[in-house]
């Protein structure tokens, strides 16, 4: 039953894909990679590593899986799951100078992935999923 | 955070027994974090309603879906075209997000899996404790960091009542005596002279709905406000 | 001879075409920018509701004080260096080609528009200044770890077509090399660059406009009555 479960939301899930995908290329391709995203971001200030910097989260992961098409696969997703669940809280408090929607990337990358089984892994639970 | 704790399983079953096609939303916010209503306890209620509706006899299509935060439009937005396919909505967010998402879709039934008991953290995984009680006039930097509100069984803000045995509370023997604690707190960060504040008596404004908007937003919003009401 | 008539088309037809990819492409990303937002739906309620009384009033520090710490808080005041590198360059990037005396008299013989203008040597020192700050921006995404994570081969793409129409304008003007051909080149990077504004992220031209003015956010500039669909 799960895995029919499964199926189904994956079909409603390239629905919104595709919805969504017009805006988030839009958004995309906008992108400056000026790298002015990363201060605003607590968790970039607290580590300093590139895989914080907002754009480079949204890039890898929202960018990587509307680059795969239709070819998305788990591998893809166990990938990037670190990326938007490890490396963002999904606080929204983002800035980047010409006005992209950061956590909405983000945000959408995580729906995929929960569509497909993934989920975030809260730190101190065993394994339990968000 | 908010701590919620799941419904029993007999109350939400009532609440849909009419329905066949029902859209269980998940929250991973607060209530993800206090195992309450997470993409992981949307999967288990699903698996338990429909065990119980099958026993029964009666099919239920319930399914699942878990968006980040229920209490921000952005994030409810995901759920636009996928409401109208059900009958009905179970949330598991806390009050807080149910509202919000009963208000984004007026029409639609809303049912919530979860009740939200209190403002709270996480002493360990599965304990919570309340804390705050949001009264909007925090006194915390006075008593040393402890709640008169929330941790004195009275609500007494000058001091103890006098009924306290042992360091505990005379309407529970459970519960340490918020004012002793705060004693031994102040005393040992050498600011005892703090306890003899003497705080008015409250007015207890946290009975009506809290509104509050930051003053460097009220002008955009008054402005959209004008617009509103000059059409 | 066939340097004229190459010149005539490039100079003529040409930039006609880039021209008008360069505003319909604006035209297009602006629709696209409409399509793809909302209006917010209008409030039903005044929200402000005397919660200075439970919630205690916030203390104001004076509007001066305010925008000096809202500054020094900013990207402006935590890396002031390449904040100022990249206003200088957007700066000059537009004022250049706008004002350029050479530029200027191109309109004029074309369809008699007499343009504010530098002076010849204004407008070498504003376009050497621009290079400099260029090439700080370029060697930036090489040497920064963070800002090289982000790079792709597009990023120097895009570097080199914006600074090429620059260089080889510097070039052409101090008529270093064949005045002819490197006037082409200039004009051929030109109009390259304003046709790639729309497919490239250049049109981060456009879309800061639009998103900062028009889209509702912490970091708002203008309005902000829209919202992402």
């Amino acid at each position: 039953m799960k895995e029919t479960l499964r199926a189904v939301n994956n079909k409603k899930f390239q629905k919104i894909l595709d919805q969504k995908k017009e805006r988030m290329k839009f958004l995309l391709s906008f992108c400056a990679h000026c790298g002015l995203c990363a201060e605003s971001c607590p968790l970039y200030r607290n580590y300093r590593k590139p895989e914080y910097i907002p754009a480079y989260k949204a890039i890898n992961s929202l960018g990587k899986i509307y680059k795969k098409k239709n070819n998305i696969d788990l591998k893809l997703l166990e990938e990037i799951k670190e990326l938007i669940w490890k490396n963002c809280v999904l606080c929204g408090r983002c800035y980047c100078p010409l006005g992209i929607d950061i956590p909405g990337m983000i945000a959408l990358a995580r729906s995929i992935c929960r569509s497909y089984g993934i989920y975030g892994v809260y730190p101190h639970s065993l394994g339990e999923p968000l | 955070m908010i701590i919620a704790k799941i419904k029993p399983l007999e109350e939400i079953k009532t609440m849909l027994k009419d329905f066949r096609r029902v859209l269980n939303v998940g929250c991973a916010g607060c209530t993800a974090v206090c195992l309450a209503g997470g993409q992981r306890e949307v999967d288990i209620m699903n698996t338990k309603l429909s065990l119980l509706f099958k026993e029964e006899g009666k099919l239920l299509e319930i399914e699942g879906f878990t968006v980040e935060r229920q209490c921000e439009p952005q994030f409810l937005a995901e759920l636009d075209s996928l409401v109208e396919e059900y009958e009905a909505v179970l949330s598991m967010a806390c009050g807080a997000g149910v509202q919000f998402l009963a208000e984004r879709f007026p029409e639609t039934k809303v049912f919530p899996a979860v009740n939200t008991t209190f403002v709270g953290v996480n002493r360990d995984i599965g304990w919570y404790e309340e804390r705050c009680q949001c009264c909007g006039e925090c006194v915390l930097g006075i008593t040393g960091g402890i709640c008169p509100v929330t941790m004195c069984a009275k609500m007494l803000f000058n001091g103890p009542c006098g009924g306290a045995q042992d360091g505990h509370c005379e309407v529970d023997k459970n519960i340490p005596c918020a004012w002793v604690n705060i004693y031994k707190r102040l005393k040992a960060q050498g600011r005892l002279e703090q306890i003899l504040t003497v705080f008015p008596a409250r007015e207890w404004k946290n009975q009506v709905q809290g509104r509050l908007v930051l003053e460097e937003y009220q002008e955009r919003y008054l402005n959209q406000i004008k617009e509103v009401m000059t059409r | 001879m066939e340097n004229s008539q190459f010149y005539l088309f490039i100079r003529g037809p040409l930039l006609w075409v880039a021209f008008v990819i360069f505003i319909g492409g604006i035209i297009f990303r602006t629709l696209q920018f409409f399509r793809l937002t909302q209006k917010k739906p209008p409030l039903t309620y005044s929200p402000i509701k005397n919660h200075e009384e439970r919630y205690g009033k916030s203390s104001t520090l004076g509007r001066k004080m305010q925008l000096l710490v809202e500054l020094k808080n900013s990207f402006f005041g935590q890396n002031p260096v390449v904040a100022l590198v990249t206003l200088f360059f957007h700066i000059l990037l537009f004022i250049i080609p706008i004002f350029l005396l050479a530029h200027n008299l191109l309109w004029y013989e074309s369809w008699g528009i007499k343009l504010l203008s530098f002076s010849e040597s204004t407008g070498n020192i504003l376009t050497i200044i621009f290079l400099t700050l260029a090439l700080f921006l370029l060697l930036r995404r090489l040497v920064v770890a963070e800002i090289r994570a982000l790079t792709g081969k597009a990023d120097y793409f895009v570097w080199v077509i914006t600074v090429a129409p620059f260089l080889t304008g510097l070039i052409c003007y101090q008529q270093w090399f064949n005045y002819q051909i490197s006037l082409m080149i200039h004009i051929l990077c030109g109009e390259f660059m304003l046709i790639a504004i729309t497919f490239t992220k250049l049109g981060h031209m456009i879309f800061f406009f639009l998103a900062r003015f028009f889209v509702s956010s912490e970091y708002t500039l203008g309005p902000g009555t829209r919202i992402w669909k």
